[in-house]
C-alpha cells in the first residue's frame, strides 16, 4: 500500500509545500526570502522616516538647547545644556500671537475663497465645452509659471493705488493668485473621474444646473474640495514674500513676523526661532490630523478617469 | 460630457465684458494717486510728525535703545514719530519698493553700502547744508557721501577688520601680532600646529561672504576700479585670489564659512583670526560659553603686503538719511540730534558698544575707555575705506559675480587667472547696465 502524505492546505486555501526534505528546503527558503524582504522594507521606512523626521527632531532639540550650545562642534545628537527658556519667552512676546491670528485668518479665507472659484471654474472646465476652454485652461496653468516676485512688484503697486497695503484683502487677494490655479487643476481632475450619466440622470429628474452642482456634484467632490483646501491654506501659511511686502505691522503674518522677530542683522536666536516654529506649526498639525483621510482621498480621486 | 447652452454671440460678448473690465481697472490703477516717480514723497515738509524705518527696531538687541531716542524726541518736540521696520536681510529690496511707491517718508536708516542705490532714486534730502554742524569725522562724513553730495548724516562709523584671539596666539607662541602677509601666513602656520580641530583663520569662503577678499585684493595691489574701468583680473587681484587658494589648500583656512560660521568658531575657540565689524566683539563674546574671550578678542591691522603700505580695511556703519517729503524738516532735526548729541550718542553706544561718529562723541569719557573701540577706531577705521562698487546699484551683483569666480578657484574649478578675468567682465558688463 502506497501512503501519500496529505498536502496540508493553510487557512486561505494555499497549498503548503510538502514535508519532505525538498519541501523543509523550500519553506526555509520562503521563510529566508521573507525575512530579506521585510528587511529590505524596513530598511527603507526607517531612511525615508529618519529623512522625514530628524530635521523635525533638531528642530525640538535646537528649540530645548541653550544659545552657546547651539553650533557647538561636535555637534550633539542629544543636547546636554537642556533649558525651556526659549519656550517661556514665547509668553512673553505679544506680537507672536497677533502673528497667529493674522496667519489664521488670512489662510483660511484664502483657502475658502480659492476652493469657491476653483469649483465653479474647475466643474465648468470639465462638464461643459465652449471656444476658449482649452485656452482658458492653459492659461490658468501658465500663471503658475510667474515667479512670485514678479508679480510682486504689479501688486505692490495696484494695491498701493487702491489703498489697500496693509490690509487683510490685499494679502488674501494676493494669496489667491498663485493657490487659485492649482485649486482648479485639482478640482477639474476631480469632477471629471464624476460619471456624466449621472448629471444627465439629475437634469432627466428635473434638477437644473446650478442644483446639479451644488446638491449632487460638490457632496461627491467634497473630499477633493478639502484637500484643494488645504493646499490652498498651507501654502498662504508659509507665504513669507507677499505677507513682508504688502502687509504692515498690524497685519504681519508668521513668517515674516518670525524673520523680523528672531533674525537680525549680526546674530540669529535659533533656539528661540525653533521654539516659536514649533509651536505655531501646532494648529495646522492639529488640522491636519483631523483632515488626513480627505487629504489622501482628494490627491488620489484626480488621477485616474473613469 | 455636457455641452454648453451659450452661443458663440454670447462667449464672445462675455469676453469682451470681461476684457473690458480688466483695461477699466489698469486705467483706475493708472489714474489713481501714486508717489512713484516723483521726486518727493509727498506730505508737508514742515510737519513735526515724521515716520522714522530702521531695521534695528525689530531686533532684541537694539530696539530698547532706538524706542528710547525716539521716546525722548517726541517728548520733548511734542511730535509723534511712527517707527516703521523690516528685516535687515529684506531690508533694501522692501526701502527700494516702498521709496519708490512712495509709501515711505521721514527719516530711514541705511547701511552705508546702500546709500548709493538710494541716491540714485533721487528722494533723499542734500543734507550738505546741516553736516557741516555735526562735528563728524572726515572718514564719517565720507560715508555719508554720494555723487558729491552728503544725502546721509553718520550714525555709527567703523570697518571690518580683523579680529585676533590672544589667548591662542599665546598659546602658539606668537608674541605680536603679524603685520606682514608674510608674517601672517608664518603665524598661520603655528596656529595650525595645535591641532584639537582649530582653524588658523576663519575666513570667508562662503559664497554670500566671499566679499570679504575685496580688502586682501587691494592688500596685493588691485585698485579694483580705477577712472571707472574695473580692474579685476589684473596680477594684483590673481596673486590674492592664489594666496587665499594657498591658504585653503594648506587648511590654514576652511571651507563653507560665512561670518556666522566664523563667529561660532571664533566664540568656541577654534579660530584665532577671523573678520568681522566693530561690534563683533559683543556679538561673538555673547554666544561663547567662555566668558573670558571677549578680553581676549584684539583688534589687528590688516596686514600689508610689504611693510610701509597702508593697511586695508573695509568702512563699516550706518547713517540717517531723510527722504523729500513729509516731516522732512522735523526729521533732519532729529537724524541730526540722535547722531551727534553727546549724551545719546554716548548712552547709545553703551548700550550696543557702536561707535558715534563725531569727534565730540568719540572723545566722550565712555567711548575713550573702552580700549577696544579706541583701537579698533586707531588701527583700522583711521584707514578704512568703502568699497569703489558702492556707487552702483548693481552693487550686489558685482559682489557676487566676483565671489562666485573666487569659489570656483578654491573649489578647484577654475584657475585664479581665469577666474579673475570672468570676475572682471562680468563686473564690467554689470556697470555698464
Amino acid at each position: 500500500m502506497t501512503s501519500t502524505t496529505p498536502t496540508p492546505v493553510s487557512a486561505v486555501g494555499r497549498p503548503q509545500p510538502s514535508a519532505t526534505r525538498a519541501g523543509r528546503g523550500t519553506r526555509r527558503r520562503l521563510r529566508k526570502d521573507l525575512l530579506r524582504s521585510r528587511i529590505a522594507a524596513w530598511s527603507a521606512v526607517v531612511v525615508i522616516g529618519a529623512f522625514g523626521l530628524l530635521p523635525v527632531y533638531w528642530l525640538l532639540a535646537t528649540a530645548l538647547s541653550t544659545p552657546e550650545s547651539t553650533f557647538q562642534f561636535p555637534p550633539k545628537l542629544v543636547p546636554t545644556d537642556l533649558t525651556l527658556s526659549n519656550f517661556t519667552a514665547l509668553a512673553e512676546n505679544d506680537q507672536l500671537i497677533n502673528y497667529m491670528v493674522n496667519s489664521l485668518v488670512v489662510a483660511s479665507i484664502t483657502a475658502v475663497l480659492s476652493v469657491i472659484v476653483a469649483t465653479y471654474m474647475g466643474y465648468s472646465f470639465s462638464k461643459f465645452r465652449y471656444r476658449g476652454r482649452r485656452s482658458l485652461m492653459h492659461l490658468v496653468l501658465a500663471s503658475q509659471m510667474f515667479p512670485q516676485a514678479l508679480l510682486l512688484v504689479t501688486l505692490y503697486t495696484v494695491f498701493s493705488s487702491f489703498g489697500m497695503l496693509n490690509t487683510y484683502s490685499a494679502l488674501v487677494l494676493s494669496f489667491t493668485t498663485f493657490t487659485m490655479p492649482l485649486c482648479v487643476w485639482m478640482l477639474k481632475g476631480i469632477f471629471d473621474t464624476i460619471p456624466d450619466a449621472l448629471l444627465e440622470a439629475a437634469s432627466i429628474d428635473g434638477a437644473s444646473r446650478w442644483r446639479t452642482l451644488h446638491s449632487i456634484v460638490a457632496p461627491l467632490a467634497a473630499p477633493g474640495m478639502i484637500a484643494a483646501g488645504l493646499f490652498a491654506f498651507v501654502r498662504g501659511w508659509n507665504d513669507f514674500i507677499f505677507a513682508l511686502t504688502l502687509a504692515g505691522k498690524e497685519k504681519q503674518t508668521l513668517p515674516p513676523g518670525l524673520v523680523s522677530t528672531y533674525i537680525g542683522e549680526f546674530q540669529t536666536a535659533w533656539p528661540q526661532l525653533m521654539a516659536a516654529s514649533l509651536v505655531v506649526s501646532v494648529p495646522v498639525i492639529v488640522a491636519f490630523m483631523f483632515l488626513q483621510r480627505y487629504l489622501v482621498g482628494g490627491i488620489t480621486a484626480g488621477s485616474v478617469k473613469s | 460630457m455636457t455641452t454648453s447652452g451659450i452661443s458663440r454671440r454670447g462667449a464672445l460678448r462675455m469676453f469682451g465684458i470681461g476684457a473690458l473690465g480688466a483695461v477699466g481697472a489698469g486705467v483706475l490703477g493708472a489714474c489713481a494717486p501714486s508717489g512713484a516717480g516723483s521726486p518727493s514723497n509727498g506730505g508737508d515738509p514742515k510737519s513735526k510728525d515724521f515716520d522714522f524705518t530702521s531695521w534695528s527696531l525689530n531686533e532684541e538687541a537694539a530696539k530698547p535703545s532706538i524706542e528710547k531716542i525716539i521716546a525722548a524726541w517726541e517728548k520733548a518736540e511734542k511730535s509723534t514719530i511712527r517707527a516703521v521696520s523690516y528685516p535687515y536681510n529684506e531690508y533694501l529690496s522692501q526701502l527700494t519698493l516702498k521709496l519708490g511707491g512712495g509709501e515711505t517718508t521721514g527719516a530711514v536708516h541705511l547701511d552705508i553700502a546702500w546709500l548709493a542705490a538710494m541716491a540714485q532714486m533721487g528722494k533723499l534730502v542734500d543734507l550738505g547744508s546741516v553736516a557741516g554742524k555735526g562735528g563728524y569725522t572726515d572718514v564719517a562724513l565720507k560715508s555719508g557721501t554720494y555723487d558729491g553730495k552728503q544725502y546721509g548724516l553718520p550714525w555709527n562709523t567703523g570697518s571690518i577688520g580683523v579680529i585676533a584671539n590672544s589667548q591662542l596666539l599665546e598659546k602658539a607662541g606668537i608674541k605680536e601680532h603679524p603685520t606682514t602677509v608674510e608674517e601672517f601666513e608664518s603665524a598661520l602656520r603655528e596656529l595650525k600646529g595645535l591641532g584639537g580641530g582649530v582653524v588658523p583663520y576663519a575666513a570667508a569662503t562662503k559664497v554670500a561672504q566671499l566679499k570679504d577678499i575685496f580688502p586682501w585684493m587691494q592688500t596685493f595691489g588691485c585698485a579694483m576700479l580705477d577712472g571707472g574701468k574695473v580692474t579685476i583680473g589684473d596680477d594684483a587681484s590673481v596673486d590674492a585670489v592664489t594666496w587665499y587658494k594657498k591658504l585653503h589648500d594648506e587648511k590654514l583656512i576652511a571651507a563653507d564659512v560665512d561670518r556666522f560660521d566664523a563667529r561660532a568658531l571664533f566664540g568656541q575657540g577654534k579660530a584665532a583670526f577671523y573678520d568681522d565689524a566693530i561690534i563683533g566683539k559683543g556679538v561673538t563674546s555673547a554666544q561663547s560659553k567662555d566668558k573670558t574671550l571677549a578680553d581676549a578678542m584684539q583688534p589687528m591691522e590688516r596686514p600689508v603686503l610689504k611693510a610701509g603700505d597702508t593697511p586695508q580695511a573695509l568702512l563699516w556703519g550706518g547713517v540717517i538719511a531723510i527722504v523729500k517729503g513729509k516731516g522732512q524738516d522735523a526729521a533732519t532735526e532729529f537724524a541730526l540730534h540722535t547722531t551727534t548729541d553727546r549724551a545719546t550718542t554716548s548712552e547709545y553706544f553703551a548700550a550696543r558698544a557702536l561707535p558715534p561718529s563725531t569727534t565730540a562723541g568719540l572723545a566722550a569719557p565712555e567711548v575713550a575707555k573702552d580700549t577696544f573701540t579706541t583701537e579698533w577706531t586707531r588701527k583700522i577705521t583711521s584707514t578704512a575705506t568703502g568699497s569703489p562698487f558702492w556707487q552702483f546699484a548693481q552693487n550686489a551683483q558685482i559682489e557676487e559675480a566676483v565671489a562666485k569666480q573666487v569659489q570656483a578657484v578654491l573649489v578647484g574649478k577654475s584657475k585664479p587667472k581665469d577666474a579673475m578675468k570672468q570676475a572682471g567682465e562680468e563686473a564690467a558688463a554689470l556697470i555698464k547696465r
